[in-house]
């Protein structure tokens, strides 16, 4: 839908919504024309599929079946203990449930559920990655996570038989030679299988739909504490300024006033860091493996450069899912959703002015209020979202290997 | 170098422009625009095809630009055409973006490359929240910096 439409359509929306509600029909929303535009900004959902250009296996189901098999392969790792299913658990909304991650050593911050990560723009909370096969390339190679090398991961697919043949459908070549491009070839088919892990519809995106399509007996099952809450979003709390469109995210990175000491003497630099890393990374958007030949997929890469303002930045998460993915924030340090809410209505502004947004302020909410905006990010919740992978696809070739 | 702010002269009635609005009342505001006699100095015409979202005006610049996409969307890199006719002409040009009341500019450093009289493409943008968005254009001539400015607002 065109933003002229979608605005002209929220106008029309609100409009019968209030003519509704002065006929005392039914209850309205109580949601004024602009708001019902933030919210209406919110959907739809879901989006569609759009496989990454700079993978070109990506959207391809046999490179998905490959990168099935080897998301759930500990022998990826160096001793064969850790495999992306050991912290990404698709029944914990595919991350881990624990603060900070755990690979081959304790890690600094919480695991990212990977639900709709392929429609993210930066990859893990410092944006390190720009592509989500870079991403999970490097979780192999971490001495922390999997700890395992280029000659590892070709050995381990090429005396696979099932692997193996996948891996050639797919490439159409063996796994012998240079071994970095068959790590490469892997991070790809995972990437393609990542794709596909995406969440389903939520009671908020019936809502919304309701709201768009003036279905008055739909929208009135949407629970009064999370319209409040929902009020609360897109009015007074700010939150969609960053947590914006259907993925509840701008992708983008901020210092929302989390502490960024990981340990004495030892701080997180966030997006700072990440960028740097990135521009490091001889398998970025700007390197030899990028498979988008228009170019456009590494404009991003092109542009960003780390400034001081970056230190202690983390990227916006989605909030699609957010009731399953505790503990919060890059370092798991808040327990609950409602920690996290407590947290934006009692920012400390002395930590924000030094390094943070200035669109931050304490949002000083009462306990009824925290209560309600609870609520409607529990209505974020697609009640399918830990019912495991998506199903493999039927091949018809390398069976039984 | 010494930088110069406005005052700048918009075209009429554009003083905050949303991406979703502007393109609907463009062809009206040009219109009245040249029927009005700009009151520049320069004369400054779009070539054949070149649809300027808006037109930039200071004493003895011109600058008039159009975003490809026409529609800019929050978390989407857009890139700008730009048109500069200045006295002294122009030896280069930066376009860069902000958000005043955020006090925080974009993520992205734009790059912008000369394509010949006057004309240069910005790559790079991205408006990364809703809000009021300053749209910079730093014009290099004489050995000073001339800096034009508009308003996106961005919903």
């Amino acid at each position: 839908m065109s933003g002229r439409v979608r605005r002209l359509t929220a106008v029309l929306v609100g409009a019968a919504w209030l003519a509704g509600a002065t006929a005392g029909a039914q209850p309205g929303p109580g949601f004024e024309a602009a708001e019902i535009r933030r919210i209406l900004q919110h959907g739809p959902w879901p989006p569609p599929a759009s496989p990454d250009p700079s993978n070109r296996v990506a959207g391809d189901p046999r490179a998905a079946a490959l990168g099935r098999r080897l998301f759930f392969e500990p022998r990826l790792s160096s001793g064969g203990a850790i495999a992306c299913a050991t912290c990404h658990a698709p029944e914990r909304a595919w991350a881990d449930g624990r603060p900070r991650g755990v690979g081959l050593a304790p890690l600094d911050r919480n695991t990212p559920s990977l639900l709709d990560a392929a429609l993210h723009r930066w990859f893990a909370w410092d944006g390190r990655s720009d592509s989500l096969w870079s991403q999970g390339l490097k979780a192999i190679l971490d001495p922390r996570e999997m700890g395992a090398s280029a000659e590892h991961v070709a050995a381990v697919v090429g005396a696979d038989p099932a692997l193996r043949c996948l891996y050639e459908r797919v490439y159409g070549r063996g796994t012998g030679g240079d071994a970095e491009p068959v790590l490469v070839g892997v991070a790809k088919a995972l990437a393609a299988f990542v794709e596909t892990v995406r969440s389903g519809r939520t009671p908020f995106d019936e809502f919304r739909d309701a709201l768009a399509g003036g279905d008055r007996g739909a929208a009135a099952r949407y629970p009064p504490a999370a319209r409040r809450g929902l009020r609360t979003f897109v009015g007074p709390g700010r939150c969609s300024v960053c947590h914006v469109g259907p993925h509840f995210t701008n992708g983008e990175f901020h210092d929302v006033g989390m502490p960024f000491v990981v340990a004495p003497g030892r701080v997180d630099g966030g997006r700072h860091e990440g960028i740097k890393r990135l521009r490091g990374d001889r398998f970025n958007l700007l390197g030899p493996y990028n498979d988008d030949v228009s170019g456009t997929a590494a404009i991003k890469t092109r542009h960003v450069e780390p400034r001081h303002v970056n230190f202690g930045q983390f990227k916006t998460p989605s909030l699609r899912n957010v009731a399953l993915t505790a503990p919060y924030m890059h370092d798991g340090r808040l327990a609950t959703v409602r920690d996290v809410v407590r947290h934006y209505s009692r920012l400390d502004m002395e930590r924000i002015h030094t390094h943070g947004e200035q669109l931050l302020r304490p949002l000083r909410l009462s306990e009824a209020e925290i209560d309600d905006l609870v609520a409607f990010l529990e209505t974020l919740t697609d009640p399918r979202a830990t019912a495991g992978p998506p199903p493999a696809a039927a091949l018809g070739f390398c069976a039984g290997r | 170098m010494e930088e110069r702010r406005g005052p700048v002269r918009r075209a009429p009635a554009q003083v905050a422009l949303t991406g979703r609005r502007v393109l609907g009342r463009l062809a009206l505001v040009a219109a009245a625009w040249l029927a009005a006699g700009t009151g520049a100095t320069l004369a400054c015409e779009a070539p054949p095809g070149f649809t300027a979202r808006e037109r930039l005006i200071t004493k003895d610049v011109v600058v008039m630009f159009r975003t490809v996409p026409a529609t800019i969307e929050i978390g989407r890199h857009f890139s700008v055409e730009a048109i500069v006719c200045a006295t002294p002409p122009t030896q280069g040009l930066r376009v860069d973006a902000q958000m005043p009341e955020h006090r925080h500019g974009m993520n992205y450093r734009p790059t912008v490359a000369p394509t010949g009289d006057g004309r240069y493409v910005a790559e790079g943008l991205l408006f990364h929240m809703p809000g009021r968005w300053q749209l910079v254009f730093d014009v290099e001539r004489g050995g000073r910096t001339e800096r034009l400015a508009t308003d996106i607002l961005l919903e």
